[in-house]
Protein backbone atom coordinates (compact mmCIF):
# COMPACT_ATOMS: atom_id res chain seq x y z
CA UNK A 1 0.00 0.00 0.00
CA UNK A 2 1.28 3.27 -0.55
CA UNK A 3 2.27 5.49 2.08
CA UNK A 4 1.29 9.34 3.19
CA UNK A 5 4.28 11.49 1.79
CA UNK A 6 4.01 13.20 5.33
CA UNK A 7 3.84 10.51 7.54
CA UNK A 8 4.39 7.11 6.29
CA UNK A 9 1.20 6.08 7.52
CA UNK A 10 -0.67 4.00 5.06
CA UNK A 11 -2.53 6.72 2.56
CA UNK A 12 -6.04 6.88 2.28
CA UNK A 13 -6.15 9.90 0.05
CA UNK A 14 -4.19 10.39 -3.68
CA UNK A 15 -4.59 13.91 -4.70
CA UNK A 16 -3.87 14.37 -8.71
CA UNK A 17 -3.33 17.42 -9.95
CA UNK A 18 -2.72 19.26 -12.91
CA UNK A 19 -0.82 22.60 -12.84
CA UNK A 20 0.14 23.90 -16.14
CA UNK A 21 -0.09 21.11 -17.72
CA UNK A 22 2.06 19.12 -15.13
CA UNK A 23 0.63 16.66 -13.19
CA UNK A 24 1.26 15.77 -9.28
CA UNK A 25 0.36 13.31 -7.08
CA UNK A 26 0.07 13.65 -3.73
CA UNK A 27 -0.56 10.60 -1.21
CA UNK A 28 -1.29 11.25 2.38
CA UNK A 29 -3.31 9.45 5.42
CA UNK A 30 -6.81 10.88 6.37
CA UNK A 31 -5.24 13.07 9.41
CA UNK A 32 -2.58 14.53 7.41
CA UNK A 33 -5.26 15.39 4.63
CA UNK A 34 -7.28 17.31 7.21
CA UNK A 35 -4.41 18.89 8.52
CA UNK A 36 -3.73 20.51 5.30
CA UNK A 37 -7.75 21.55 4.71
CA UNK A 38 -7.95 18.72 2.60
CA UNK A 39 -11.34 17.28 4.20
CA UNK A 40 -13.94 19.00 6.50
CA UNK A 41 -15.28 17.24 9.51
CA UNK A 42 -17.56 14.89 8.08
CA UNK A 43 -14.66 13.03 6.05
CA UNK A 44 -15.56 15.27 2.51
CA UNK A 45 -12.83 16.25 0.49
CA UNK A 46 -13.83 20.06 0.19
CA UNK A 47 -12.44 20.21 -3.34
CA UNK A 48 -15.07 18.31 -4.35
CA UNK A 49 -17.61 20.72 -2.20
CA UNK A 50 -15.89 23.68 -3.66
CA UNK A 51 -14.82 22.71 -6.92
CA UNK A 52 -11.22 24.59 -6.06
CA UNK A 53 -8.79 22.82 -6.72
CA UNK A 54 -6.25 25.39 -7.65
CA UNK A 55 -6.61 27.05 -4.37
CA UNK A 56 -6.11 23.82 -2.94
CA UNK A 57 -2.38 23.58 -4.67
CA UNK A 58 -1.85 26.92 -3.57
CA UNK A 59 -2.30 25.79 -0.39
CA UNK A 60 -0.40 22.95 -0.61
CA UNK A 61 2.81 24.58 -1.83
CA UNK A 62 2.78 26.75 1.35
CA UNK A 63 2.08 23.74 3.04
CA UNK A 64 4.91 22.42 2.01
CA UNK A 65 6.99 24.95 4.11
CA UNK A 66 4.89 25.25 6.84
CA UNK A 67 4.15 21.34 6.50
CA UNK A 68 7.03 20.39 9.19
CA UNK A 69 8.32 18.44 6.23
CA UNK A 70 11.78 17.99 8.03
CA UNK A 71 14.71 15.24 7.30
CA UNK A 72 15.24 13.39 10.46
CA UNK A 73 18.61 12.99 10.54
CA UNK A 74 19.82 16.39 9.90
CA UNK A 75 17.10 18.87 10.01
CA UNK A 76 17.52 20.33 6.69
CA UNK A 77 13.64 21.40 5.43
CA UNK A 78 12.21 22.53 2.46
CA UNK A 79 13.53 26.44 3.36
CA UNK A 80 16.87 25.90 4.15
CA UNK A 81 16.94 23.77 0.63
CA UNK A 82 15.51 26.47 -0.98
CA UNK A 83 18.14 28.81 1.14
CA UNK A 84 21.43 26.19 0.31
CA UNK A 85 20.13 24.74 -3.13
CA UNK A 86 21.80 21.93 -1.35
CA UNK A 87 20.64 18.96 0.84
CA UNK A 88 21.68 18.47 3.83
CA UNK A 89 22.31 14.33 4.29
CA UNK A 90 21.37 11.30 1.73
CA UNK A 91 18.39 10.34 4.15
CA UNK A 92 16.82 13.98 3.20
CA UNK A 93 16.26 11.50 0.02
CA UNK A 94 13.89 10.17 2.18
CA UNK A 95 12.31 12.48 4.93
CA UNK A 96 11.73 15.26 2.06
CA UNK A 97 10.69 12.99 -1.13
CA UNK A 98 8.36 15.00 -1.74
CA UNK A 99 10.41 18.05 -2.69
CA UNK A 100 13.09 16.09 -4.02
CA UNK A 101 10.13 14.53 -6.74
CA UNK A 102 9.28 18.07 -7.60
CA UNK A 103 12.64 19.03 -8.13
CA UNK A 104 13.34 15.74 -9.94
CA UNK A 105 10.27 16.17 -12.23
CA UNK A 106 11.41 19.64 -12.84
CA UNK A 107 14.84 19.59 -13.78
CA UNK A 108 15.33 15.57 -15.33
CA UNK A 109 13.91 13.62 -17.81
CA UNK A 110 13.55 10.30 -15.96
CA UNK A 111 12.57 9.59 -12.65
CA UNK A 112 14.08 6.36 -11.74
CA UNK A 113 17.77 5.75 -11.97
CA UNK A 114 18.80 3.43 -15.14
CA UNK A 115 22.58 3.62 -14.53
CA UNK A 116 25.19 1.93 -12.43
CA UNK A 117 24.57 0.43 -9.37
CA UNK A 118 26.46 0.33 -6.40
CA UNK A 119 27.96 -2.31 -5.00
CA UNK A 120 26.01 -4.65 -6.64
CA UNK A 121 28.68 -5.91 -9.48
CA UNK A 122 26.30 -4.99 -11.98
CA UNK A 123 28.97 -2.37 -13.86
CA UNK A 124 29.86 -5.43 -16.58
CA UNK A 125 25.86 -5.33 -17.78
CA UNK A 126 26.13 -1.15 -18.32
CA UNK A 127 29.72 -1.16 -20.04
CA UNK A 128 28.84 -0.69 -23.33
CA UNK A 129 30.73 -3.01 -26.41
CA UNK A 130 33.68 -1.39 -27.52
CA UNK A 131 32.54 -0.04 -30.44
CA UNK A 132 29.24 1.86 -29.08
CA UNK A 133 30.52 5.50 -28.37
CA UNK A 134 31.65 5.19 -31.95
CA UNK A 135 29.40 3.47 -34.01
CA UNK A 136 26.43 5.09 -33.58
CA UNK A 137 23.93 2.33 -35.05
CA UNK A 138 25.41 -0.21 -32.35
CA UNK A 139 22.78 -1.62 -30.36
CA UNK A 140 23.77 -1.82 -26.37
CA UNK A 141 22.99 -5.26 -24.65
CA UNK A 142 20.03 -5.10 -22.76
CA UNK A 143 20.90 -5.31 -19.14
CA UNK A 144 19.55 -7.96 -17.03
CA UNK A 145 17.55 -6.33 -14.44
CA UNK A 146 17.67 -7.77 -10.85
CA UNK A 147 13.81 -8.53 -9.18
CA UNK A 148 14.64 -5.35 -6.99
CA UNK A 149 15.35 -2.98 -10.02
CA UNK A 150 12.33 -4.97 -12.14
CA UNK A 151 10.14 -3.54 -9.21
CA UNK A 152 11.56 -0.22 -9.53
CA UNK A 153 11.45 0.16 -12.60
CA UNK A 154 7.56 -1.22 -12.86
CA UNK A 155 6.88 1.62 -9.82
CA UNK A 156 8.12 3.75 -11.80
CA UNK A 157 5.83 2.86 -14.82
CA UNK A 158 3.05 2.46 -12.43
CA UNK A 159 3.48 5.81 -11.24
CA UNK A 160 3.79 7.53 -14.73
CA UNK A 161 0.77 5.36 -15.71
CA UNK A 162 -1.66 6.75 -13.15
CA UNK A 163 -0.14 10.76 -13.46
CA UNK A 164 -1.17 10.40 -17.48
CA UNK A 165 -4.52 8.36 -16.06
CA UNK A 166 -4.10 5.61 -18.40
CA UNK A 167 -5.50 3.50 -15.56
CA UNK A 168 -5.48 0.02 -18.02
CA UNK A 169 -1.90 -0.08 -18.17
CA UNK A 170 -1.82 1.07 -14.47
CA UNK A 171 -3.78 -1.73 -13.76
CA UNK A 172 -1.70 -4.32 -15.85
CA UNK A 173 1.50 -2.82 -14.65
CA UNK A 174 0.13 -2.93 -10.74
CA UNK A 175 -0.86 -7.07 -11.68
CA UNK A 176 2.40 -7.57 -12.98
CA UNK A 177 4.42 -6.11 -10.06
CA UNK A 178 1.84 -8.21 -7.84
CA UNK A 179 3.03 -11.15 -9.75
CA UNK A 180 7.13 -10.21 -9.43
CA UNK A 181 6.29 -9.65 -5.61
CA UNK A 182 5.09 -12.79 -4.85
CA UNK A 183 7.27 -14.86 -7.16
CA UNK A 184 9.99 -12.91 -4.33
CA UNK A 185 8.07 -13.77 -1.99
CA UNK A 186 7.40 -10.52 -0.51
CA UNK A 187 4.52 -9.39 0.97
CA UNK B 1 60.49 27.41 -9.32
CA UNK B 2 59.13 26.52 -6.46
CA UNK B 3 57.50 22.56 -5.95
CA UNK B 4 53.47 24.08 -6.79
CA UNK B 5 55.30 25.60 -9.89
CA UNK B 6 57.01 22.61 -11.10
CA UNK B 7 53.23 20.17 -10.51
CA UNK B 8 51.32 22.60 -12.10
CA UNK B 9 53.76 23.17 -15.51
CA UNK B 10 54.54 19.70 -15.60
CA UNK B 11 54.16 18.57 -19.18
CA UNK B 12 50.06 17.84 -19.11
CA UNK B 13 49.34 15.28 -21.76
CA UNK B 14 45.85 17.21 -22.19
CA UNK B 15 47.62 19.37 -24.69
CA UNK B 16 49.53 16.77 -26.72
CA UNK B 17 48.42 14.53 -29.35
CA UNK B 18 45.54 16.90 -30.32
CA UNK B 19 42.85 17.21 -32.95
CA UNK B 20 41.20 19.85 -34.53
CA UNK B 21 37.72 21.57 -33.01
CA UNK B 22 37.94 19.00 -30.04
CA UNK B 23 40.13 20.69 -27.24
CA UNK B 24 39.22 18.65 -24.44
CA UNK B 25 36.64 16.44 -23.14
CA UNK B 26 35.97 15.44 -19.44
CA UNK B 27 33.79 12.94 -17.74
CA UNK B 28 32.85 13.75 -14.12
CA UNK B 29 31.47 11.45 -11.20
CA UNK B 30 29.62 13.00 -7.83
CA UNK B 31 29.77 10.48 -4.95
CA UNK B 32 28.87 11.18 -1.13
CA UNK B 33 29.56 8.72 1.90
CA UNK B 34 27.05 7.59 3.38
CA UNK B 35 27.33 7.78 6.66
CA UNK B 36 27.94 11.45 6.87
CA UNK B 37 26.06 14.98 6.15
CA UNK B 38 26.43 16.22 2.76
CA UNK B 39 29.49 18.70 2.86
CA UNK B 40 27.51 22.08 2.84
CA UNK B 41 25.79 20.59 6.12
CA UNK B 42 28.45 18.79 7.51
CA UNK B 43 30.59 20.10 10.66
CA UNK B 44 34.41 20.08 10.37
CA UNK B 45 35.02 17.08 11.92
CA UNK B 46 32.72 15.37 10.15
CA UNK B 47 34.42 16.98 6.64
CA UNK B 48 38.15 16.13 8.54
CA UNK B 49 36.88 12.89 8.83
CA UNK B 50 35.47 12.32 5.04
CA UNK B 51 38.64 13.49 3.96
CA UNK B 52 40.73 11.13 6.04
CA UNK B 53 38.59 8.49 4.37
CA UNK B 54 38.83 9.10 0.94
CA UNK B 55 42.41 10.02 1.01
CA UNK B 56 43.41 7.14 2.69
CA UNK B 57 40.65 5.33 -0.08
CA UNK B 58 42.56 6.96 -3.01
CA UNK B 59 45.88 6.56 -1.79
CA UNK B 60 45.61 2.89 -2.60
CA UNK B 61 44.19 3.36 -6.08
CA UNK B 62 47.11 2.26 -8.64
CA UNK B 63 45.70 5.27 -10.90
CA UNK B 64 46.83 7.70 -8.41
CA UNK B 65 50.27 5.79 -7.21
CA UNK B 66 52.81 8.98 -10.01
CA UNK B 67 50.09 12.18 -8.74
CA UNK B 68 49.76 15.20 -6.32
CA UNK B 69 47.69 15.23 -2.87
CA UNK B 70 47.14 19.40 -2.19
CA UNK B 71 45.66 20.28 1.06
CA UNK B 72 43.84 23.64 -0.42
CA UNK B 73 44.04 25.32 3.29
CA UNK B 74 47.70 25.20 2.26
CA UNK B 75 47.79 26.77 -0.75
CA UNK B 76 47.93 30.79 -2.00
CA UNK B 77 44.80 32.55 -3.65
CA UNK B 78 46.54 32.72 -7.30
CA UNK B 79 48.09 29.31 -6.57
CA UNK B 80 44.57 27.38 -5.74
CA UNK B 81 42.75 29.84 -9.18
CA UNK B 82 45.62 28.73 -11.18
CA UNK B 83 44.20 25.11 -10.10
CA UNK B 84 40.90 26.29 -11.50
CA UNK B 85 42.44 27.43 -14.80
CA UNK B 86 44.19 24.37 -15.51
CA UNK B 87 40.88 22.73 -14.59
CA UNK B 88 41.64 20.49 -12.07
CA UNK B 89 38.96 21.79 -10.07
CA UNK B 90 36.15 24.15 -9.67
CA UNK B 91 35.67 27.77 -8.47
CA UNK B 92 33.34 26.42 -5.98
CA UNK B 93 36.01 23.81 -4.88
CA UNK B 94 38.63 26.54 -3.83
CA UNK B 95 35.38 29.09 -1.91
CA UNK B 96 35.55 27.52 0.91
CA UNK B 97 38.83 24.94 1.15
CA UNK B 98 39.70 24.08 5.00
CA UNK B 99 39.12 20.81 4.64
CA UNK B 100 39.47 20.22 0.63
CA UNK B 101 42.10 17.64 -0.94
CA UNK B 102 42.49 17.69 -4.32
CA UNK B 103 44.56 14.50 -5.99
CA UNK B 104 46.29 14.91 -9.64
CA UNK B 105 47.59 12.77 -11.04
CA UNK B 106 51.41 13.48 -12.70
CA UNK B 107 49.91 13.16 -16.09
CA UNK B 108 46.72 16.01 -15.27
CA UNK B 109 44.13 13.21 -17.06
CA UNK B 110 42.81 12.59 -13.26
CA UNK B 111 41.69 14.06 -10.94
CA UNK B 112 40.05 13.84 -7.64
CA UNK B 113 37.91 16.81 -5.70
CA UNK B 114 37.37 15.59 -2.18
CA UNK B 115 34.98 17.54 -0.38
CA UNK B 116 33.50 19.84 -2.99
CA UNK B 117 29.53 20.25 -2.97
CA UNK B 118 29.73 16.41 -2.90
CA UNK B 119 32.45 14.25 -0.95
CA UNK B 120 33.94 13.04 -4.06
CA UNK B 121 34.08 14.96 -7.74
CA UNK B 122 36.25 12.49 -9.92
CA UNK B 123 37.11 13.76 -13.09
CA UNK B 124 38.84 12.26 -16.13
CA UNK B 125 40.52 14.71 -19.00
CA UNK B 126 41.33 13.52 -22.50
CA UNK B 127 42.79 16.14 -25.17
CA UNK B 128 40.35 14.41 -27.61
CA UNK B 129 36.83 12.35 -28.32
CA UNK B 130 36.83 9.16 -26.46
CA UNK B 131 34.36 8.45 -23.66
CA UNK B 132 34.65 4.47 -24.01
CA UNK B 133 38.20 5.12 -23.02
CA UNK B 134 37.62 7.94 -20.43
CA UNK B 135 34.59 5.87 -18.95
CA UNK B 136 36.57 2.76 -18.20
CA UNK B 137 38.93 4.81 -16.37
CA UNK B 138 36.94 6.33 -14.15
CA UNK B 139 34.66 3.24 -13.58
CA UNK B 140 37.04 1.85 -12.24
CA UNK B 141 38.50 4.24 -9.72
CA UNK B 142 34.49 4.57 -9.01
CA UNK B 143 34.99 0.49 -8.52
CA UNK B 144 37.66 1.12 -5.79
CA UNK B 145 36.35 3.60 -4.17
CA UNK B 146 32.78 1.80 -3.54
CA UNK B 147 34.17 -1.56 -2.44
CA UNK B 148 36.23 0.77 0.06
CA UNK B 149 33.81 3.14 1.10
CA UNK B 150 30.08 3.07 2.24
CA UNK B 151 28.71 5.41 -0.94
CA UNK B 152 24.87 6.87 -0.85
CA UNK B 153 22.97 5.01 -3.33
CA UNK B 154 19.16 4.14 -3.46
CA UNK B 155 17.68 1.64 -5.88
CA UNK B 156 15.05 4.22 -7.05
CA UNK B 157 17.14 7.55 -7.58
CA UNK B 158 20.58 6.39 -7.98
CA UNK B 159 23.82 8.21 -6.59
CA UNK B 160 22.46 10.44 -4.38
CA UNK B 161 24.08 14.11 -4.52
CA UNK B 162 23.87 16.94 -2.45
CA UNK B 163 22.10 18.50 -5.40
CA UNK B 164 19.07 16.79 -7.30
CA UNK B 165 20.14 18.11 -10.45
CA UNK B 166 23.27 15.47 -10.30
CA UNK B 167 21.14 12.51 -8.65
CA UNK B 168 21.06 9.21 -10.71
CA UNK B 169 24.20 8.49 -12.42
CA UNK B 170 26.42 11.78 -10.77
CA UNK B 171 27.73 12.20 -14.12
CA UNK B 172 28.35 15.08 -15.89
CA UNK B 173 30.34 14.38 -19.15
CA UNK B 174 31.50 17.77 -21.19
CA UNK B 175 33.89 18.39 -24.28
CA UNK B 176 35.38 21.74 -24.76
CA UNK B 177 35.21 22.65 -28.55
CA UNK B 178 36.64 25.59 -30.64
CA UNK B 179 34.11 26.73 -32.83
CA UNK B 180 35.90 30.03 -34.74
CA UNK B 181 33.63 29.52 -37.99
CA UNK B 182 30.15 29.01 -36.46
CA UNK B 183 31.17 32.09 -34.79
CA UNK B 184 31.95 34.42 -37.50
CA UNK B 185 29.16 32.81 -39.79
CA UNK B 186 26.66 33.66 -36.85
CA UNK B 187 25.44 30.05 -36.61
CA UNK B 188 26.58 29.47 -33.07
CA UNK B 189 23.08 31.17 -31.52
CA UNK B 190 21.04 28.77 -33.12
CA UNK B 191 23.63 26.05 -32.53
CA UNK B 192 22.95 26.64 -28.71
CA UNK B 193 18.96 26.52 -29.15
CA UNK B 194 19.50 23.59 -30.76
CA UNK B 195 21.41 21.78 -28.48
CA UNK B 196 19.39 22.96 -25.61
CA UNK B 197 16.25 21.54 -27.06
CA UNK B 198 18.25 18.06 -26.93
CA UNK B 199 18.78 18.43 -23.21
CA UNK B 200 22.08 19.45 -23.15
CA UNK B 201 24.06 22.35 -21.89
CA UNK B 202 26.24 24.95 -23.66
CA UNK B 203 28.82 26.88 -21.18
CA UNK B 204 32.18 29.04 -21.89
CA UNK B 205 35.65 28.02 -21.12
CA UNK B 206 35.38 28.05 -17.34
CA UNK B 207 31.81 26.00 -17.09
CA UNK B 208 29.05 27.13 -15.15
CA UNK B 209 28.62 31.13 -15.05
CA UNK B 210 31.21 31.22 -17.51
CA UNK B 211 30.97 33.40 -20.35
CA UNK B 212 32.44 31.90 -24.17
CA UNK B 213 35.68 33.31 -24.82
CA UNK B 214 37.88 32.80 -27.98
CA UNK B 215 35.18 30.57 -29.34
CA UNK B 216 35.14 28.32 -26.63
CA UNK B 217 32.21 26.38 -26.00
CA UNK B 218 31.87 23.34 -23.43
CA UNK B 219 28.81 21.07 -24.07
CA UNK B 220 27.59 19.15 -21.24
CA UNK B 221 24.36 16.78 -20.13
CA UNK B 222 21.97 18.40 -18.45
CA UNK B 223 20.13 15.55 -17.59
CA UNK B 224 21.88 12.81 -15.25
CA UNK B 225 18.68 10.94 -14.13
CA UNK B 226 16.71 7.91 -15.87
CA UNK B 227 19.58 7.40 -18.55
CA UNK B 228 22.49 4.85 -18.43
CA UNK B 229 26.15 6.20 -18.06
CA UNK B 230 26.96 4.95 -21.79
CA UNK B 231 23.31 6.03 -23.19
CA UNK B 232 24.15 9.75 -22.09
CA UNK B 233 27.77 9.09 -23.24
CA UNK B 234 26.93 8.07 -27.19
CA UNK B 235 24.31 10.58 -27.45
CA UNK B 236 26.76 13.56 -26.23
CA UNK B 237 29.11 11.76 -28.77
CA UNK B 238 26.17 11.42 -31.54
CA UNK B 239 26.16 16.19 -30.66
CA UNK B 240 29.42 16.34 -30.65
CA UNK B 241 30.42 14.99 -34.00
CA UNK B 242 27.42 16.55 -35.57
CA UNK B 243 28.93 19.94 -34.45
CA UNK B 244 32.15 19.09 -35.63
CA UNK B 245 30.67 18.51 -39.02
CA UNK B 246 28.88 22.31 -38.69
CA UNK B 247 31.98 23.53 -37.89
CA UNK B 248 33.98 22.52 -40.37
CA UNK B 249 31.34 23.27 -43.39
CA UNK B 250 31.12 26.61 -41.76
CA UNK B 251 35.28 26.86 -42.28
CA UNK B 252 34.54 26.31 -46.10
CA UNK B 253 32.11 28.65 -46.19
CA UNK B 254 34.28 31.22 -44.81
CA UNK B 255 36.92 30.00 -46.96
CA UNK B 256 34.89 30.40 -49.83
CA UNK B 257 32.98 33.79 -48.55
CA UNK B 258 35.20 35.70 -46.62
CA UNK B 259 38.79 34.88 -47.63
CA UNK B 260 40.66 37.95 -47.23
CA UNK B 261 38.23 38.97 -43.79
CA UNK B 262 39.76 35.53 -42.63
CA UNK B 263 43.42 36.44 -43.94
CA UNK B 264 43.33 39.80 -42.65
CA UNK B 265 42.52 38.44 -39.02
CA UNK B 266 44.73 35.72 -39.02
CA UNK B 267 47.61 38.20 -40.24
CA UNK B 268 46.58 41.32 -37.82
CA UNK B 269 46.13 38.51 -34.94
CA UNK B 270 49.71 36.68 -35.31
CA UNK B 271 51.63 40.79 -35.40
CA UNK B 272 49.31 41.76 -32.25
CA UNK B 273 50.88 38.08 -30.37
CA UNK B 274 54.87 38.93 -31.91
CA UNK B 275 54.64 42.71 -31.26
CA UNK B 276 52.23 43.39 -28.27
CA UNK B 277 53.66 44.62 -24.97
CA UNK B 278 50.76 45.01 -22.75
CA UNK B 279 47.66 42.38 -23.66
CA UNK B 280 44.44 41.36 -21.37
CA UNK B 281 43.86 37.66 -20.84
CA UNK B 282 40.02 38.21 -23.73
CA UNK B 283 42.65 39.82 -26.32
CA UNK B 284 45.07 37.15 -25.94
CA UNK B 285 42.87 34.52 -25.56
CA UNK B 286 41.34 35.68 -29.31
CA UNK B 287 44.41 35.94 -30.68
CA UNK B 288 45.26 32.56 -30.24
CA UNK B 289 41.87 31.33 -31.22
CA UNK B 290 42.70 32.85 -34.36
CA UNK B 291 46.41 30.96 -34.75
CA UNK B 292 44.40 27.45 -33.82
CA UNK B 293 42.25 28.05 -36.84
CA UNK B 294 45.13 29.23 -38.75
CA UNK B 295 46.83 25.48 -37.69
CA UNK B 296 43.69 23.49 -38.62
CA UNK B 297 43.30 25.47 -42.39
CA UNK B 298 46.98 25.06 -42.90
CA UNK B 299 48.19 28.23 -42.61
CA UNK B 300 50.50 26.96 -39.78
CA UNK B 301 52.35 24.06 -39.38
CA UNK B 302 50.34 21.06 -37.91
CA UNK B 303 52.30 20.14 -35.07
CA UNK B 304 51.90 23.95 -33.38
CA UNK B 305 48.43 22.99 -32.25
CA UNK B 306 49.29 21.02 -29.00
CA UNK B 307 52.15 24.48 -28.24
CA UNK B 308 49.29 26.94 -28.59
CA UNK B 309 47.27 24.73 -26.32
CA UNK B 310 50.40 25.31 -23.97
CA UNK B 311 50.91 28.71 -24.13
CA UNK B 312 47.28 29.27 -23.85
CA UNK B 313 47.38 27.31 -20.39
CA UNK B 314 50.28 29.43 -19.67
CA UNK B 315 49.59 32.94 -20.34
CA UNK B 316 46.22 32.47 -17.80
CA UNK B 317 46.54 35.30 -14.95
CA UNK B 318 47.28 32.92 -11.91
CA UNK B 319 49.29 31.06 -14.04
CA UNK B 320 51.77 34.11 -14.58
CA UNK B 321 51.56 34.86 -11.21
CA UNK B 322 52.38 31.33 -10.04
CA UNK B 323 55.34 30.97 -12.59
CA UNK B 324 56.72 34.75 -11.39
CA UNK B 325 55.84 33.15 -7.94
CA UNK B 326 54.03 36.63 -6.42
CA UNK B 327 51.08 38.20 -6.71
CA UNK B 328 50.85 40.59 -9.56
CA UNK B 329 48.03 43.21 -10.26
CA UNK B 330 46.58 43.57 -13.54
CA UNK B 331 48.64 45.64 -15.79
CA UNK B 332 51.65 43.61 -14.46
CA UNK B 333 49.92 40.48 -15.32
CA UNK B 334 48.89 42.09 -19.09
CA UNK B 335 52.53 43.13 -19.40
CA UNK B 336 54.17 39.56 -18.11
CA UNK B 337 51.35 37.79 -20.68
CA UNK B 338 52.62 40.48 -23.39
CA UNK B 339 55.90 39.14 -22.97
CA UNK B 340 55.66 35.51 -22.69
CA UNK B 341 53.39 35.87 -26.36
CA UNK B 342 56.31 37.88 -27.63
CA UNK B 343 58.64 35.19 -26.86
CA UNK B 344 56.68 31.88 -28.22
CA UNK B 345 55.72 33.55 -31.49
CA UNK B 346 58.86 35.04 -32.68
CA UNK B 347 59.52 31.71 -33.14
CA UNK B 348 56.79 30.44 -34.83
CA UNK B 349 56.79 30.47 -38.56
CA UNK B 350 55.39 33.24 -40.92
CA UNK B 351 51.89 32.16 -42.18
CA UNK B 352 51.48 30.42 -45.28
CA UNK B 353 48.33 31.30 -47.05
CA UNK B 354 46.76 29.12 -50.02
Amino acid sequence: MEKCQFCGRPATVHMTQVVNNKTTVIRMCNECAAKHGLFDKEGLPFAMLSGLGEALFSGMKQNLSASGLICSKCGCTPMSFKETGRLGCPHCYKDLKLLIDGIIESSQKGTIHKGKYSREGTMAATTPPNDSFTDTSTKRHPRKLSTEEKLNELQGMLDAAVKAEQYEEAARLRDEIKTLKGSKGVS
Amino acid sequence: MNDFAKKLFQDSKLVKETIPVVVSSRIRLARNLADFKFVKYACKGDLHAVAERCEKVLASCPIFTNSTILNMGDLLDHEKLALVERHLCSQEFIMEANESKLFFTDDHLTSIMINEEDHLRMQVFRPDLNFKTMFDKINAIDDHVSENLNIAFDNRYGFLTACPTNVGTGMRASVMLHLPALVITKQIGNLILAVQKLGFVVRGLFGEGSEAQGNFFQISNQQTLGFAEVDILSRLTQIIRSIIDYELNAREIVKKEKIIWLYDNIGRALGILRGCYCLTPTDAINCISLMMLAVDLGYLPNMLRGDLQQVMMKIQSSHIQVLENKVLNTSERDIKRAELLREFFSTVPNLKFD
